[in-house]
């Protein structure tokens, strides 16, 4: 508990994380996003850029999520030959 | 006794994620139209990593699956009388609920984002019927009796997001927080948990979404069925 304020690398107390295993994690949520993946370049691209492109890019897809459930919800509604066009579409897939 | 083979051997293999009730069909078909691509995937099962899961064909054909019962069930419950009802704003938000739920279960439960998801759905329930539960926000993965003396507690023994000063910057701390937000489950987190959840999260929201377009674009524009077809039950059996 003393060691909550202690900025060394090796922060004593509660959290025994290193700098190094956020900086991989870090690292690898890089390589999800689509933007950056294919500029690599790790000195140039901050946590807080990989983060805040993070963010943006989950709301991103939570923004197509909604979208295609509100399509999917239109067309459960309108047809009654959709479940049978489902049904067909996933057995001759 | 020959009933209880395949279960067990269904059971052991731990490639194949498919539940023994449900979603039989569904292996059999994967099986044997993936036969070559399962192999891959049994290779790597000692490490398979949570992306490449997400990737898999498998993965996404298992979610569709469930996503269409799920969607079955859905439209059979909600089905008014009037049938001119048309732009439901209510049933895009069910529907993306049950795609979430579906996603969830499909995470086998693994991840803190598919207990919670799921445990939300759970809460709601009991929350209409009883209503004497304390309204707990926070979905953490305890049960709703969660009072304040535990999460004081949980604050003291685990470094969260506000404490870690291994990133001490305010800018990273902050961007952080948001995203622990926006990942349902992880808002008093450490950061190393966010940033993998984060990680298995954005990969299985890019299948759900996959999945979901492919679904979509094969019910509009259903292709025709293949000449030379006696019907579709031979397609079902062979």
């Amino acid at each position: 508990m003393s060691g909550r304020r202690s900025r060394s690398r090796q922060s004593s107390g509660t959290s025994r994380i290193s700098e190094d295993q956020i900086n991989d994690l870090i690292l690898k949520l890089q390589q999800l996003l689509p933007e950056l993946r294919d500029s690599r370049r790790s000195d140039k691209v901050s946590a807080a850029r990989v983060l805040q492109d993070t963010c943006n890019y989950i709301r991103n897809l939570h923004r197509e999520v909604d979208d295609l459930s509100e399509r999917l919800s239109e067309l459960l509604a309108n047809t009654d030959t959709a479940q049978a066009a489902l049904i067909r579409s996933l057995l001759t897939q | 006794m020959e009933s209880i083979s395949p279960v067990s051997n269904q059971i052991t293999q731990p490639t194949t994620t498919t539940t023994t009730t449900t979603t039989t069909s569904s292996s059999d078909r994967s099986r044997r139209k993936r036969r070559k691509k399962s192999q891959p995937s049994s290779v790597d099962s000692s490490q398979s990593t949570s992306l490449e899961k997400w990737r898999s064909e498998k993965q996404q054909q298992i979610y569709s699956t469930k996503l269409v019962r799920a969607l079955r069930e859905l439209r059979i419950s909600q089905q008014p009388t009037s049938s001119s009802s048309s732009s439901n704003p209510r049933g895009g938000r069910a529907v993306r609920e049950v795609a979430d739920r579906a996603l969830a279960v499909a995470a086998r439960g693994k991840t803190l984002w598919s207990r919670a998801i799921l445990s939300k759905a759970v809460k709601l329930k009991f929350r209409k019927q009883k209503r004497q539960r304390i309204p707990n926000p926070s979905p953490t993965k305890t049960t709703t009796l969660t009072t304040g003396s535990i999460s004081i507690r949980s604050k003291k023994q685990r470094a969260t997001v506000l404490r870690l000063k291994a990133k001490g910057l305010p800018a990273v701390q902050r961007k952080v927080k948001v995203l622990s937000r926006l990942v349902p489950g992880c808002r008093k987190q450490t950061l190393p948990v966010v940033l993998e959840e984060t990680t298995d999260y954005i990969a299985a929201m890019e299948m759900q979404i996959r999945a979901m377009t492919a679904i979509l674009s094969a019910v509009t524009s259903p292709p025709p069925p293949p000449p030379g077809h006696d019907g579709g039950h031979t397609h079902m059996l062979g």
